[in-house]
């Protein structure tokens, strides 16, 4: 499929070597533009102020986290379109569950490989294209 | 008289009165911590130090396993280095003595598939160096969590430490340890990476698993 060439990611993630990583990768499977956010509260007022088409983000972080984002992002008229693709440490079956209630696109678990990184963001950039 | 033939050595017997008292305080010291929440709680932190070894344990696992996993990487991508290094010199003494059998005997064009074969591969070994540095991240989420044990262990063994001091000195005591112990952080109840997913029902050990347990619930 045809990427978007402005298509712009937001990385959250309070491991600074994690959001390198995850840029890192997004770069090589052909997505150049993206920014990071170290928590929720900072990336929730990146999104409320600026324009992203795409989040990554890990749940445990501080101040607020990933599931705490999540929520904010889908109670927000204009935010609830975004895609979160959750990358995290979180292995619990619970856990799992409630990002997808809660409205995830996607849910990998650490470590992870780029080629299952690079089939999620795919799978949901096909979807979103479907819907469009 | 050599030691053997000495009398053996008796403690004197303590009377039943203060057997009796010795038995009463320390029933008091006890119900009192219990009545502090002093004990319970030491209890639950001491009942956690096998989690914080097999926390350790994680960690020093993963690290060994990056350290490794870059060394033998970074052994790779060198060895495509010195190749194309080596390649490039028999290459150019090919054009100096005559090059345009270089060009028509397919030299020049081999070296040109060959560099781009090699660098794909180097590039693939920077790529996979990059990833294994995602060990900073579960680690140190792991790292996290020990940290916490320790504070809970230091802040219930101080209550204690207040608890036993003199009257005059548990304030200045607890008013010292209180200032230098750090804040709670109200992490939540996450439980970062699994250290040990054997036995365990509640939790995925891959991303196929995970996958598995969405497409189950229609996601």
């Amino acid at each position: 499929m045809t990427i978007p060439a402005d298509m712009k990611f937001l990385i959250v993630d309070d491991f600074s070597t994690m959001r390198r990583i995850v840029r890192g990768l997004l770069k090589e499977i052909g997505y150049t533009n993206a920014e990071e956010a170290e928590d929720g509260a900072v990336a929730l007022n990146m999104l409320k102020n600026g324009r992203y088409d795409f989040v990554v983000s890990d749940i445990n972080m501080p101040n607020m986290n990933g599931f705490e984002l999540l929520k904010a992002i889908k109670a927000d008229d204009a935010l609830k379109h975004l895609p979160v693709l959750m990358v995290t440490a979180e292995a619990k079956k619970e856990d799992i569950v409630l990002a997808a209630q809660s409205g995830a696109a996607g849910y990998i678990v650490k470590p992870f490989t780029k080629a299952t990184l690079e089939e999620k963001v795919q799978k949901i950039m096909q979807k979103l294209t479907a819907t469009a | 008289m050599s030691p053997d033939q000495l009398p053996p050595m008796t403690m004197p017997a303590a009377s039943p009165e203060i057997f009796q008292q010795l038995g009463t305080l320390t029933r008091q010291l006890h119900d009192t911590l219990n009545m502090l929440g002093v004990l319970p709680h030491l209890q639950s932190s001491v009942d956690n130090l096998p989690d914080a070894r097999s926390r350790l344990t994680y960690i020093a696992s993963k690290t060994e396993q990056a350290a490794e996993r870059v060394l033998n990487l970074v052994d790779d991508a060198k060895a495509d280095q010195s190749h194309i290094a080596d390649e490039t010199r028999k290459l150019a003494a090919l054009i100096v003595a005559d090059p345009v059998k270089a060009v028509a005997s397919g030299a020049v064009m081999n070296f040109v598939q060959d560099v781009e074969t090699t660098t794909q591969r180097v590039d693939q070994h920077l790529t996979d160096i990059m990833m294994a540095q995602d060990f900073h991240d579960l680690t140190g989420q792991v790292v996290a969590k020990v940290v916490k044990l320790a504070n809970d262990l230091e802040g219930q063994l101080v209550k204690l430490l207040v608890q036993a001091a003199p009257p005059e000195q548990a304030q200045r005591v607890e008013a010292a340890l209180t200032a230098a112990l750090p804040a709670s952080t109200g992490q939540p109840t996450l439980e970062g990476p699994v250290v040990d997913a054997d036995g365990r029902t509640d939790v995925v050990s891959n991303q196929s698993e995970v996958d598995d347990l969405l497409a189950s619930l229609g996601f």
